[in-house]
């Protein structure tokens, strides 16, 4: 991957020079260590420091945020068997920690730190630290506050047959949603941190032999690479670490479905998975990716077969339909038959506008109105796509502006966009439609023609993580064609299509 | 190479690709005067009149608007010495650009016919919007002008009309190509369907096309009568679904005497030998049939009478194909039947000799034909529904 060094964030410096210096080490005395933290959590309400004799005899510090324990687990893992009034006679220090691993692992997973700045990253993804007077160690405890909401169904990529739940914001969720379909020791999930600020967790997961090494260094690489202060959402990653940022495409998908990226670890992909976000990355994907969807594996082969040839049809349609409507209504007419070019040129006989700014104002309503759907509140919504298609459907005919065949183009051009189950190259779909349908307008077919050989000429150029955007179609293999022009039934598919890189 | 120079370099190939389009042709549809049929005659005093009728997309009825009472075409012609001299008279007093690429029909008026087609033929081939597969006819007592006023009851456009009438297999049509293709070929001559008006002036007023119209070289020679148009579609054109009725048996008081019989199979064999250097022409044709109608006191299902009949048909098939071959042979003295062009395969050697002489050979050279009738289906009731049991 060639990209150029990102200049340096100019605040980094100030940001790191904010963050105090912890490398101390963990005091003796717990009123140095308390010191110690309440100097780092200065002005951090959420703080809890708490004094306290566990065992009933020794003097100890329990600190944490309080926002990010969960307290029932907090109250009876934690604190309950710590505070057991027992005599503990002659425990040394050493012996002390044993007998207090001893009694916590059964609930919580205690492990020893000793240095300062380990404690606070600690305590802000979550963990409680308690101090022991006269000694230079400290545990911690993760008694995490589970941060959760209910499995739901995806509301986009939904299935009729299939799992309902989709991933959640969770991380830890989203790895066991995986694990529990993939029940294999050789499921690696590989953890990496982005975000100088963020410190957003990420999970590399793959399948180990099947997954190319090659693949999963290139993605560690680029990980290892961001340099941002926060990653919030994983698309930030998509675009951070895409062979091509500068191409409408995806050459890497984005799912909400564990179905999904499971089927794609078992095809050799790998999954990146961000912490905080539902949308799980999977890489390297071709082209034909985009139009293939969970569902195509669970129904008949012939029935998904079908689907993928529609999605295909409807596909070119969404990127063209609009444009070849204006290239032949404009250019030629004679390719149309003539009783359609006589109700044809009716309908445009009271519009005042070429069939380009026709189709323009009708296609730009269009992807106005969908993106309005997606941001007005739900009730609010229906009653805007009500107005929208009456606004559209039939006034804006009756009044004259436009012609009712440009509505039809543009409502199979919009139901089209909407056969497309990844999200990603729908998007990719609807942004072409726009120079498609200029240069048809100032050329005609002939421009069509040269903007689609553009688009061809580009696709064959992607690649993603080094496997050929258009593979299996270019280069051509057979294996992989069973999975792409149909959806083989599985008896005929045994052998594992592996994409090749070049 | 970095994005920028990606970049222009991409630009630079638009521009380049935008001017060798040459010139820009966009033009909207409502633009556009849509010629549905064309008609050229020759005026009295030799100026060339172009008609054409155009479709009026505002008398369409459409969705929006029912169009009912406006009228859907409007004919509109000019005079000129020359075609392209009357089309620019034409265009000049028109808002919209004429049109030609949804031309179904071409009619050329019998006058302009009968004085020659050169430059019209010109105009045909050279100019690049004129459609190949629109119908060529020929007008038959009257102008092509008047035709194309003409009113048709059943269609919006009646241009339109004409065109399905002759796309519908049952009429003998001739398509531009084939047109322009016989006048290019030396061993056969050109012919089209012709149409004439009938009821004229009166409310009944319509077309009807049951002539053809046989060329020699560019000019009309005559036409072929409406009862032997079937002959010449077995013949030249397409044999689909032929019909033939006759009188087998004198009319009596109970039966009429007719059998009706349509197509089922058909073949035409052109057969050409050179006899001391002089070409002579064979044609076998042969026909599969179904009885569709018996008047007659035979039963088509008894093998006697079906012979009777299979040959009582051959023989009187036969009579009307010589009656015809006398007409285009001997009067009218032009091969519409592509005999030259059979010789042209047969014997090519020969063919160079009398190519240029074809013309006058033709009419000499004997001509023999052979009809077969073979009846394979006689119908739903088998039986005559009167005989007795």
């Amino acid at each position: 991957m060639k990209r150029k060094q990102r200049a340096a964030d100019p605040f980094a410096a100030q940001i790191k020079a904010l963050e105090p210096e912890h490398d101390q080490g963990v005091h003796e005395q717990l009123s140095d260590n308390e010191a110690a933290i309440t100097g780092v959590f200065a002005n951090c309400s959420d703080l809890v420091v708490r004094r306290l004799l566990i065992f009933g005899t020794i003097p100890a510090m329990i600190v944490y945020l309080d926002v990010l324990i969960d307290k029932q687990l907090w109250d009876d893992g934690f604190l309950e068997p710590l505070m057991q009034q027992e005599a503990i006679k002659d425990v040394s220090s050493s012996e002390l920690y044993e007998v207090l691993q001893y009694r916590l692992s059964a609930i919580v997973q205690p492990s020893v730190v000793t240095g300062m700045k380990d404690i606070a990253l600690r305590m802000v993804s979550g963990e409680s630290v308690l101090f022991v007077e006269s000694s230079a160690r400290a545990f911690t405890f993760a008694v995490k506050d589970k941060l959760n909401r209910a499995l739901e169904e995806p509301s986009t990529e939904a299935v009729i047959r299939g799992p309902r739940y989709g991933f959640i914001e969770k991380m830890d969720i989203n790895l066991a949603l995986i694990r529990h379909r993939l029940r294999t020791p050789r499921l690696k999930i590989e953890k990496v941190c982005a975000g100088s600020l963020s410190r957003t967790g990420i999970a590399i997961v793959y399948i180990e032999g099947i997954a190319e090494h090659s693949v999963v260094e290139e993605v560690k690489r680029r990980i290892a690479g961001i340099d941002m202060d926060s990653v919030l959402e994983s698309g930030y990653i998509e675009e951070l670490i895409c062979d091509h940022p500068y191409s409408p495409f995806p050459v890497i998908q984005a799912t909400q479905r564990p179905d999904m990226t499971t089927g794609s670890l078992i095809e050799g992909k790998v999954a990146v998975i961000t912490d905080g976000s539902p949308m799980v990355l999977i890489l390297p994907v071709t082209f034909w990716f985009g139009f293939q969807s969970a569902e195509d594996y669970y129904m008949k082969f012939m029935f998904a077969t079908m689907l993928r040839w529609l999605r295909y049809l409807f596909a070119f349609f969404a990127m063209a339909l609009p444009s070849i409507f204006i290239a032949i209504t404009t250019f030629h007419q004679e390719m149309i038959p003539t009783s359609l070019t006589l109700s044809l040129a009716a309908a445009r006989e009271v519009v005042p506008f070429p069939a380009i700014v026709e189709a323009l104002i009708m296609e730009i309503t269009f992807e106005a109105l969908r993106e309005a759907g997606i941001r007005l509140p739900r009730p609010v919504g229906q009653t805007i796509s009500i107005v929208g298609a009456l606004v559209i459907g039939q006034a804006a005919v009756q009044a004259g502006i436009i012609s009712a065949t440009i509505i039809i183009v543009v409502s199979i051009t919009g139901i089209s966009s909407f056969l497309i189950p990844n999200p990603g190259m729908s998007q990719a779909i609807s942004i072409i439609r726009f120079p498609l349908m200029l240069l048809a307008a100032t050329f005609g077919l002939y421009g069509l023609g040269i903007g689609l050989l553009a688009i061809l000429v580009h696709l064959v150029n992607l690649r993603s993580f080094g496997v050929p955007y258009m593979n299996p179609v270019a280069p051509v293999s057979t294996s992989g064609l069973a999975d792409t022009l149909i959806r083989a039934p599985w008896q005929l598919m045994r052998r594992r299509h592996k994409h090749s890189r070049d | 190479m970095n994005r920028v120079t990606i970049a222009s370099r991409a630009v630079i190939l638009l521009l380049i690709l935008s001017m060798i389009t040459a010139c820009w042709d966009r033009r909207e549809m409502d633009d556009l005067a849509l010629i549905m049929g064309s008609g050229i005659d020759l005026t009295e005093d030799g100026l060339i009149e172009v008609s054409y009728q155009i479709a009026l997309p505002t008398g369409i009825p459409s969705a929006v608007k029912s169009g009912g009472s406006q009228k859907q075409v409007v004919v509109i012609s000019a005079k000129g010495n020359d075609l392209q001299e009357a089309l620019g008279r034409i265009q000049a007093q028109m808002s919209r650009f004429i049109y030609f690429g949804h031309r179904e029909i071409m009619l050329i008026g019998e006058n302009c016919a009968r004085h020659g087609l050169n430059q019209i033929q010109d105009l045909f081939t050279r100019y690049p919007e004129t459609r190949f597969n629109s119908y060529v006819l020929t007008t038959y007592g009257g102008t092509a002008k008047e035709i194309l006023n003409a009113p048709y009851p059943m269609e919006l456009i009646p241009a339109l009309a004409i065109s399905k009438i002759q796309n519908s297999r049952l009429s003998f049509s001739v398509k531009l190509d084939k047109f322009l293709e016989a006048f290019s070929t030396p061993g056969i001559s050109p012919v089209t369907a012709a149409i004439r008006i009938i009821h004229k002036g009166t409310d009944k007023e319509s077309i009807v096309i049951d002539r053809a119209a046989v060329y020699q070289g560019n000019t009309l020679k005559g036409f072929i009568p409406p009862d032997e148009l079937e002959l010449l579609r077995w013949w030249i054109d397409d044999p689909y679904r032929l019909g033939f009725t006759m009188q087998i048996e004198p009319e009596d008081k109970n039966y009429k005497g007719t059998v009706s019989i349509k197509s089922s199979k058909s073949s035409v064999k052109i057969h050409s030998k050179i006899i001391d250097g002089r070409p002579e022409a064979k044609v076998n044709f042969r026909i599969v049939v179904k009885a569709v109608s018996n008047n007659t006191k035979l039963d088509l299902n008894n093998v006697k009478d079906r012979t009777f009949v299979e040959k009582k048909f051959a023989v009187h098939l036969h009579t009307k194909f010589i009656q015809m071959l006398n007409l285009v042979q001997k009067d009218l003295k032009t091969d519409i039947f592509g005999i030259g062009e059979d010789l042209h395969i047969e014997h090519p050697y020969v063919w160079k000799k009398i190519k240029d002489s074809w013309s006058e050979l033709f009419p000499e050279i004997p001509v023999s034909i052979e009809v077969k009738v073979q009846i394979e289906q006689i119908g739903k009731t088998q039986g005559h529904s009167e005989i007795k049991k």
